[in-house]
């Protein structure tokens, strides 16, 4: 389809990066998707969502924003830690691309297969293209598509992601083999839709998007990524966060 | 009607049918009645079994196929400290 940028490609991509305490990550991610966004001529900016983090992550976010252009790293602060799903919503007010692109800011995400997700994408029209940790070939097939995996996992850690999204699977059957991974391209207009709907936070949100997406019919591809566990900073995964996934699933599985 | 109310409804359904071939009121089709009765009793249990095999299954398969990037984690040390050299060369603050 056809965008209206003038651009290469006709359309405009806005990484939605929402930030906390992410001081040494988020140069070297920036770098990373410059890069990557220069060498496949794409038109991009990148909205920071930083919640006031201790550590001064919005200083390091100037000083790139001067860098590359205050058009190009787009600085929207909030005053305190609201959480990963209102980031979302919150930098969706300052998308002026007409594609979203989702994801952490903590290199588990990596810029290099945006382009794959773009090539998928235009290739068969899709709504969303999801990155999957789980698959060797990408859904849709596609040549380009390289076999999927993690790096830094301990086998507890496996084990709970897998058994996460058996869970989710078997009881929502949304058709997408990494509902937890949050490195995702979005039309802008689903994404606004999608989020409109959705209501849980934490891991459940990731996973609600993609059900609420296949029940209002929006097409999902899928494209095999390498998932490196942050190098610096800490994890906060938890049995907390197991039990409220577990509920989540419940609430969707009786409201869907 | 969300999933639950459809996952309800069809259970019902399924339960209903089983109870009534259990005391008979229904009869097996193409099924010799002594095979039937043998097997019937049994069916809820077989269900169990087979369902949780098909999730030890899955999940630990989905644990085998899990791959391992090391070579990921490689090319993204270089890419780093590449990445930190150049923006310390434009002056932005990285440690
Ligand atoms: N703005 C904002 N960003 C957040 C918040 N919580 C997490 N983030 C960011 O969201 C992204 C994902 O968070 P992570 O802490 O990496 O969560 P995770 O990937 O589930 O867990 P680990 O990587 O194991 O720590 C990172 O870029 C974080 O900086 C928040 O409350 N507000
Ligand atoms: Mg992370």
């Amino acid at each position: 389809m056809q965008g209206s940028f003038n651009s290469p490609d006709t359309h405009k991509y806005s990484v939605i990066l929402p930030t906390y305490n992410e001081r040494k990550n988020l140069p070297v991610i920036v770098w990373l998707l410059a890069k990557t966004f220069t060498e496949n001529q794409l038109a991009w900016e990148i909205i920071v969502v930083d919640d006031n983090s201790p550590d001064g992550t919005q200083e390091i976010a100037k000083q790139l924003a001067k860098l590359y252009g205050e058009d190009k790293i787009v600085l929207k602060p909030r005053a305190g830690k609201l959480g990963l799903g209102t980031a979302y919503i919150h930098g969706l007010n300052f998308v002026t691309g007409d594609f979203v692109i989702i994801m952490d800011a903590d290199f588990s995400h990596h810029p290099k297969f945006i382009p794959q997700f773009i090539r998928l994408q235009k290739a068969h029209n899709l709504d969303i293209v999801t990155g999957t940790r789980y698959r060797a070939t990408s859904k849709p097939s596609s040549p380009d598509a390289q076999p999927g995996g993690v790096h830094g996992w301990d086998f507890t850690r496996k084990l709970v992601s897998r058994g996460a999204n058996f869970l989710a699977d078997t009881v929502l059957n949304p058709g997408v083999s990494d509902l937890t991974g949050s490195f995702r391209l979005y039309r802008l207009p689903v994404l606004r839709h999608i989020i409109t709907e959705t209501v849980s936070k934490g891991y459940v949100f990731q996973m609600e998007m993609m059900v609420r997406a296949r029940a209002l019919g929006y097409t999902v591809g899928e494209v095999p990524i390498t998932f490196v566990d942050r190098i610096y900073g800490d994890s906060k995964l938890g049995s907390n966060e197991i039990v409220s996934y577990a509920k989540g699933i419940w609430v969707l599985f009786t409201t869907v | 009607m969300a999933r639950a109310h459809r996952v309800a409804l069809l259970g019902t359904v399924v339960v209903i049918s089983y109870v009534l071939t259990f005391f008979k009121i229904l009869s097996v089709p193409l099924l010799d009645a002594k095979v039937a009765d043998q097997i019937i009793p049994v069916l809820p249990w077989w269900l169990l079994v087979s369902f949780g095999s098909y999730c030890l299954w899955s999940i630990g398969m989905g644990l085998l196929t899990l791959r391992e990037c090391p070579e990921a984690y490689n090319e993204l040390l270089g890419e780093i400290t590449e990445a930190k050299n150049d923006l310390r060369m434009k002056g932005v603050t990285v440690d």
